[in-house]
């Protein structure tokens, strides 16, 4: 009995609505971390980084959201 | 000041290399191109056999990827990422093995693609020896990288940085897996995949290298180098993080969408479609962040030619990946697939989005590494407005180029027959707009040439030495209590910060994305059977006809012949049978092509005959008025290697393809004798001026043609035999 055959039996279809599941679950997961309250300081803060190399060179602006 | 901080510079020579080198590659490339695109005109500008446009193609491809697109992503990310990190690149010696390693790779690219060594998958043409190269200067590159993250002393890393990840770590497996073949020579292979196995690991990786190289590292650079130029942080960091792992988690998935009504299973083109369409939204997302950045600066933009170029570039994004989606939905995609369409979308993604993002990050780095002024802000504009026009002219005619040949393709006339049934009444409707092309391609070359100019001069007037400003910081301090073990107390703001800062963790976090993604959709390709049902007539190619494929491969054949009939009346009316899955199961390496510059060539074999095809190769215009296709007379001087065939089917038998008797020693040579013999036997019948083309590698071409899509024609015939008299 060759591996495909193995497989193609193995009746693996149902594994795909799990695999559904988690990846929304992941994804609900990574919104949490983004939009939790009390995310936004240390975003902004990182937000600035690419300004951080010149002391002289700071943003007009503050980052919006 | 604070006792602790350290003193460090950063390595800005090795920027600059890269930077130069972005320039000239990238001069070559679109040179490249547009000798490429003329040729589409003047057919006779096929010169010589290593300068036609089959080894052309995808030389300029090549070029305008890897060299140009390469060097400007290393020049964005050795400059931004030392800055974000607030570290020297952790080994000077690894950084110069990185640049002068990727520069041969480049030469070796530049010189093997026009002698015809060539694996014949889309941008992923370059012979063993070559992908070996790459991947171990892409290994110094990535040790080079994750080192000096590791050494860094920010805590957090910014999202460019995530996004370079991504790209180091995709790009390595991508080349990887779909380069696994097996050597036959010096710099010949075959892919270990076939068929439609072979097509989905090419379009796995075919798409994938337009989002993890042309798209995530210059989202990166996106995110540095326009809030840098416009003096503003990024409009919103958290769309850049909802961005960055939404396309990561995405994207992988979208590439069957290259394969829609091919032989590939529906599932499997289904899938590639509805993740396309669902990545619409995290790519305007990130493109409007871009465009928001400028907030409150589009004054800066009417006078600032560098903030012109990013703008340029994030519409350009944002108009290819609407588009994107849009082709990958089946019925457009019907249309759209094998024509010009495909063309200039992937020219407004190159030229608009990395061409222009590349040119303004150059802008604003000249005066920065060069330390001194731009020569002169007038050129750029100059520039701007030059390549901008060209990218205009280049996109109007190519687009209506697909559209109506796509069109005429599926036009019927009232008696219900093709209306165009004559392949090349298509393509000499084109040739207006093929103009068109050269045209746009100049303006956007001479845009290169004062880009080129306007660094010269800059380059000019720089400091007799270099500044090397010392830069002080404090260094990373391992919080208490901070643990790499606990992976999931990154959902908690602090662990989310602290879980950034373990490069490691992210890194896995992004690879499991990947991967999973890709053997979700992999695996069942390749190991469920009913995916690919046998057809029990098909049966591997003789060893003269396996010497004429590698000739078809050698002259770039399948840059505009496809060998894959879509099942539509108007594919099957013109050009036969639609093909099937089990027909490609011996095809190291499938063969399908992507654009229809010629006709379909899946059920050539027997079409014509045999002094047909050899009249056509020596001079297509001879049997073809107006055929814009290059002349190939020197196949019918040069004389056929038949001491490598041996060497050749048994890699192939190597590689699962019942070979059986032939593998013994000599004996496939002998086979490709006899049948070599056979078909010039059958040409000088035919016409007798003719003579001695036995050994001469046109009959090797002729018998790989004559072979394409016939063996399902024999099932058929068997299937006929067994009908009662009367029977059809």
């Amino acid at each position: 009995m060759r591996l495909s055959d193995v497989m193609g039996q193995a009746g693996l279809a149902g594994y795909a609505e799990i695999a559904l599941i988690l990846f929304v679950l992941a994804f609900l997961g990574i919104c949490w971390a983004i939009f939790r309250p009390g995310a936004k300081p240390a975003q902004d803060a990182a937000a600035r980084l690419p300004f951080e190399d010149d002391p002289t060179g700071q943003p007009e602006e503050e980052t919006r959201s | 000041m604070n006792a602790q901080l350290d003193s460090f510079k950063y390595d800005d020579a090795i920027v600059r290399k890269f930077l130069v080198a972005t320039f000239v590659w990238g001069l070559v490339g679109m040179l490249v191109g547009l000798i490429a695109a003329t040729q589409l005109v003047l057919p006779s500008l096929n010169v010589v056999p290593w300068l036609s446009f089959g080894r052309l193609r995808p030389l300029h491809t090549n070029a305008v990827i890897f060299a140009f697109a390469g060097n400007a992503i290393f020049t964005g990310v050795y400059y931004s990422s030392q800055r974000l990190l607030k570290t020297r690149m952790f080994s000077d010696a690894l950084s110069a093995a990185h640049f002068w390693g990727w520069q041969l790779i480049i030469v070796a690219a530049a010189i093997t693609l026009p002698l015809g060594f060539t694996q014949s998958k889309e941008y992923a043409e370059l012979e063993w020896p070559i992908d070996i190269m790459i991947a171990v200067v892409w290994v110094i590159f990535a040790v080079n990288f994750f080192m000096t993250i590791a050494r860094r002393r920010e805590r957090h890393l910014y999202v460019a940085i995530w996004f370079y990840i991504a790209s180091i770590i995709t790009v390595a497996i991508l080349h990887i897996f779909n380069n696994l073949s097996l050597p036959a020579g010096p710099f010949k292979s075959y892919s270990m995949y076939a068929g439609v196995q072979d097509a989905f690991m090419q379009w796995w990786y075919g798409h994938n290298a337009v989002a993890f190289f042309l798209t995530t590292p210059f989202l990166g650079l996106m995110y540095y180098f326009m809030p840098k130029a416009a003096n503003r942080p990024v409009f919103s960091y958290r769309l850049s993080i909802m961005h960055f792992w939404t396309l990561v988690f995405m994207y992988i998935w979208a590439g069957p969408h290259h394969l829609h009504y091919t032989a590939l299973p529906e599932w499997a083109s289904t899938l590639g479609m509805i993740f396309s369409v669902m990545l619409w939204m995290p790519s305007w997302g990130g493109g409007v962040n871009g465009l928001l950045t400028l907030r409150g600066a589009w004054n800066k933009v009417a006078e600032d030619p560098i903030l012109k170029f990013f703008v340029v570039a994030v519409t350009a994004y944002m108009m290819s990946t609407f588009e994107g989606p849009m082709l990958s939905v089946k019925s457009v995609n019907a249309l759209a697939h094998y024509t010009d369409w495909i063309i200039a979308h992937v020219h407004t993604g190159a030229l608009g989005w990395n061409g222009f993002l590349t040119f303004g990050m150059v802008y604003w780095l000249l005066p920065r590494l060069y330390q001194t002024k731009l020569y002169s802000n007038k050129l750029a504009e100059v520039h701007f407005w030059i390549a901008t026009f060209g990218m205009i002219l280049y996109a109007t005619a190519i687009y209506s180029a697909g559209v109506q040949q796509g069109l005429m393709w599926r036009a019927f006339d009232e008696t219900g027959r093709l209306q165009y049934p004559d392949f090349i009444e298509t393509t000499m409707k084109l040739m207006p707009m093929y103009w068109m092309r050269v045209a746009g391609g100049t303006l956007y070359l001479a845009g290169m040439v004062i880009f080129g100019w306007n660094i010269l001069k800059t380059w000019q007037s720089r400091p007799a030495k270099y500044e090397e400003p010392v830069i002080q910081a404090a260094p990373l301090e391992r919080k208490p209590g901070e643990s790499g073990k606990n992976v999931f107390a990154g959902f908690s703001v602090a662990g989310h910060r602290r879980w950034e800062a373990l490069p490691i963790l992210f890194t896995v976090w992004t690879t499991v994305a990947v991967i999973v993604a890709s053997l979700f959709e992999i695996i069942p390709t390749f190991l469920i059977q009913t995916n690919i049902p046998t057809i029990a007539s098909v049966r591997p190619y003789t060893p003269l006809e396996l010497a004429g494929r590698d000739i078809y491969q050698r002259e770039g054949c399948f840059n505009c012949h496809s060998q894959m009939i879509r099942p539509f009346r108007y594919e099957t009316e013109r050009f036969g049978e639609y093909s099937k899955p089990g027909e490609f199961v011996y095809d190291h390496p499938f063969l399908w092509g992507s654009r229809r510059t010629g006709p379909d060539l899946a059920r050539e074999g027997g079409k014509y005959n045999n002094l047909w095809h050899v009249n056509h190769m020596k001079d297509p215009r001879a049997v073809t008025p107006n055929s814009i296709m290059p002349a190939y007379p020197e196949l019918l001087t040069q004389k056929l290697d038949f001491n490598t065939i041996q060497k050749h089917v048994d890699a192939m038998a190597m590689l699962g393809v019942p070979y059986g008797e032939l593998i013994k020693d000599g004996a496939a040579i002998e086979a490709a004798r006899t049948q070599a013999a056979e078909v010039a036997a059958d040409i000088e019948s035919t016409d007798p001026n003719l003579t001695g083309l036995a050994d001469k590698e046109i009959t090797a071409l002729v018998a790989y043609l004559q072979r394409l899509g016939v063996d399902i024609k024999k099932a058929n015939e068997v299937a006929a035999a067994r009908l009662p008299a009367g029977g059809q």
